[in-house]
């Protein structure tokens, strides 16, 4: 693709980018934090993307590797090997896993696939809180502690940039292409001397990568993990629903249902005005705005007329995607 | 230390374990095999039908039996109000779309259910101690509750066989499963036929959820590890099929017990999961065919 012209919104990115930079110099620590979790999100939501999206595979069980990775991390670093490396030993973990299950899971369809990953964060919650000596059960891993939240914002930023640069690339790549050609009809694409196996596989293991630098780096910046934190439903729910609200297979679909969610968290949480019994059933709240998208909205929040309209109007309109639109020919 | 007694009685806990997971794992499968949606909401009905139970029993202190009458019922009228609401609207997507939608809904669902639960009702663990005699056989144990439990399911069973091999709406459920253009063709109501199922299915669920009440205990959490197990034998089993739900929840119960005996009751989930993969690896449709 050539771009001659001096575009506008590339001048504003990179103006935007720095001030996501300099920003937690000045910024409440709170809203650091607040950002810090926004882009972790914003990462996994978009590596699940890449499975759920482009390769057309609902993984209910993306953040088991984020799971897998902060354990291992937490695991290396109380024994006192040196952060890279600790965080290195997690990412090599979690892709060998990840390649070792892609096999025999990526032979389910659809709802199946979906649930038998979903089936697999369960089933580390509950051996994480089962091998004591391991894992430190139920208890978890308590780290040194210390403040990193600064550290974490930039590694997290890093990560996430990169998280959604791939997004970027992936659709306008020839691995897209036939990703989105496996999405479309695996045995057309299969006679088409697409190697499905392949690229099904390296598709689950390259969104793998991602949970697991963040997961790493997370269980460092909490300094504090049990199976509840990195394998509990809620949290292994929470960017697949992300991603759903803000619309699968686009690519501002996870970035814009992570801003929501974060946002509608953050005013069920704190706001004065709500009663108490309301914020004590704040995940039923959740719930039953998840499924009124499932209901009203099934493309989610992108295929809205409003935001497809503002953002076509700022000239984002083609990161709403070519991918966004192959989706809505599946009726036909 | 496996003396046969200890086999025997393994062998029947497993059975009995299995036995409640079949019969809400065969409504599961029909669901997802009639609507092409994943119901994960599934367990969530299993887990109120153990709580109508228990408040029932609590406040009557009715023969748990009996209640059944009211449970079996009450809760095909809940699964059929369910699917009016939230899943008919989204049934006629494309497929890719259904699946996305059935999970956002059902999960939302399941999530408000839940927390609504334990919100009302509290985290603790709930069972309803009611007890009948034991007797021994030849140095075997048997709890005659147990035993009538079991017997209840396969009467269940035997009856649902006959429902879907005689009844006409058996007949058009499984003409469904055939051939769904051709069902249309002849005439058969497809979405009154998948309210029906639906009843069905979550009626299924809370009958397994009083006899879930009657031999283990409840709590507000329970339902999504349940629906991973019954998605689990779905797979060992073979989607829409009856005898393929009964032999999946027969090899997981026996196996989680024999693996709660031998390795503590923190594996069981982790024998249902590698039982999984293995069948997987070696037969990816299921064991059995449509009904």
């Amino acid at each position: 693709m050539s771009k001659k012209i001096f575009n506008p919104w590339e001048g504003i990115l990179i103006i935007f980018l720095v001030f996501l930079a300099v920003m937690p110099r000045f910024i409440d620590p709170y809203w650091v934090v607040f950002l810090l979790l926004l882009f972790m999100y914003i990462g996994i939501g978009a590596s699940f993307n890449i499975t759920a999206g482009y390769l057309g595979y609902v993984n209910l069980g993306h953040y088991v590797f984020f799971g897998i990775s902060a354990y291992g991390f937490s695991i290396l670093y109380v024994k006192g090997v040196p952060f890279i490396l600790c965080l290195a030993t997690g990412v090599l973990v979690t892709l060998i896993f990840a390649t070792l299950i892609s096999y025999p899971f990526l032979r389910l369809k659809g709802a199946y696939f979906a649930l038998a990953n979903f089936g697999l964060i369960k089933l580390f919650e509950l051996v994480a809180g089962s091998l004591r000596d391991f894992t430190g059960g139920t208890q978890g891993i308590s780290l040194k502690p210390g403040y990193r939240a600064f550290e974490t914002y930039y590694i997290f930023l890093g990560v996430t940039l990169l998280t959604v640069l791939v997004c970027y690339w992936i659709p306008r790549s020839k691995f897209g292409l036939a990703l989105f050609s496996v999405r479309e009809d695996e045995e057309v694409a299969a006679a088409f001397g697409i190697d499905v196996t392949k690229y099904k596989m390296s598709a689950y293991v390259l969104s793998a990568l991602f949970p697991a630098l963040l997961g790493g780096v997370y269980a460092w910046y909490s300094a504090f993990i049990d199976p509840e934190v990195v394998f509990g439903t809620d949290k292994a729910l929470l960017p697949v629903t992300m991603v759903m609200m803000g619309g699968t297979g686009t690519f501002l679909g996870p970035i814009i249902g992570a801003i929501f969610m974060m946002l509608i968290e953050e005013l069920l949480w704190t706001s004065g005005w709500l009663p108490i019994w309301i914020k004590s059933l704040h995940l039923t709240m959740l719930g039953l705005i998840l499924a009124a998208v499932g209901i009203f909205s099934p493309g989610g929040l992108v295929t809205l007329s409003p935001f497809e309209k503002f953002f076509t109007w700022v000239g984002l309109g083609r990161f709403l995607g070519a991918s966004h639109k192959s989706l809505k020919l599946d009726g036909t | 230390m496996l003396t046969p007694t200890i086999l025997i009685q393994l062998v029947l806990a497993g059975v009995l374990q299995g036995g409640t997971y079949a019969l809400a794992a065969f409504g599961l499968s029909l669901v997802f095999c009639i609507a092409d949606v994943l119901n994960i909401t599934h367990g969530e009905f299993l887990m109120l039908g153990g709580l109508v139970t228990y408040l029932l029993f609590a406040l009557t202190g009715l023969n748990p039996f009996l209640i059944l009458i009211i449970v079996i019922p009450v809760f095909v009228l809940i699964g059929a109000g369910y699917q009016k609401v939230f899943i008919k609207p989204i049934l006629n997507r494309p497929p890719r779309q259904l699946l996305f939608s059935s999970i956002v809904v059902t999960v939302g669902i399941a999530t408000a259910i839940e927390d609504t639960t334990s919100f009302i009702w509290g985290p603790t663990v709930k069972g309803v101690s009611y007890s009948m005699p034991a007797f021994n056989v030849g140095g075997v144990v048997v709890s005659s509750l147990r035993l009538s439990i079991l017997v209840l399911i396969i009467a269940l069973t035997i009856f649902l066989h006959f429902y879907l091999k005689k009844s006409f709406a058996g007949k058009a459920i499984r003409a469904i499963l055939q051939n769904r253009e051709g069902a249309m063709v002849v005439g058969i109501n497809v979405p009154r036929i998948v309210t029906l199922v639906f009843g069905i299915a979550i009626g299924l669920a809370g009958t397994a959820g009083l006899f879930y009440v009657l031999l283990f205990t409840i709590g507000p959490f329970i339902g999504l590890p349940l629906t991973i197990r019954y998605i689990a034998i779905v797979m060992l089993g073979g989607s829409g099929s009856l005898i393929g739900s009964l032999v999946g929840g027969l090899i997981l119960g026996v196996a989680e017990t024999f693996a709660g005996f031998f390795l503590g009751a923190h594996w069981s989930l982790a024998v249902a999961f590698c039982t999984l993969v293995l069948v997987l690896l070696l037969k990816p449709q299921g064991l059995f065919k449509h009904v």
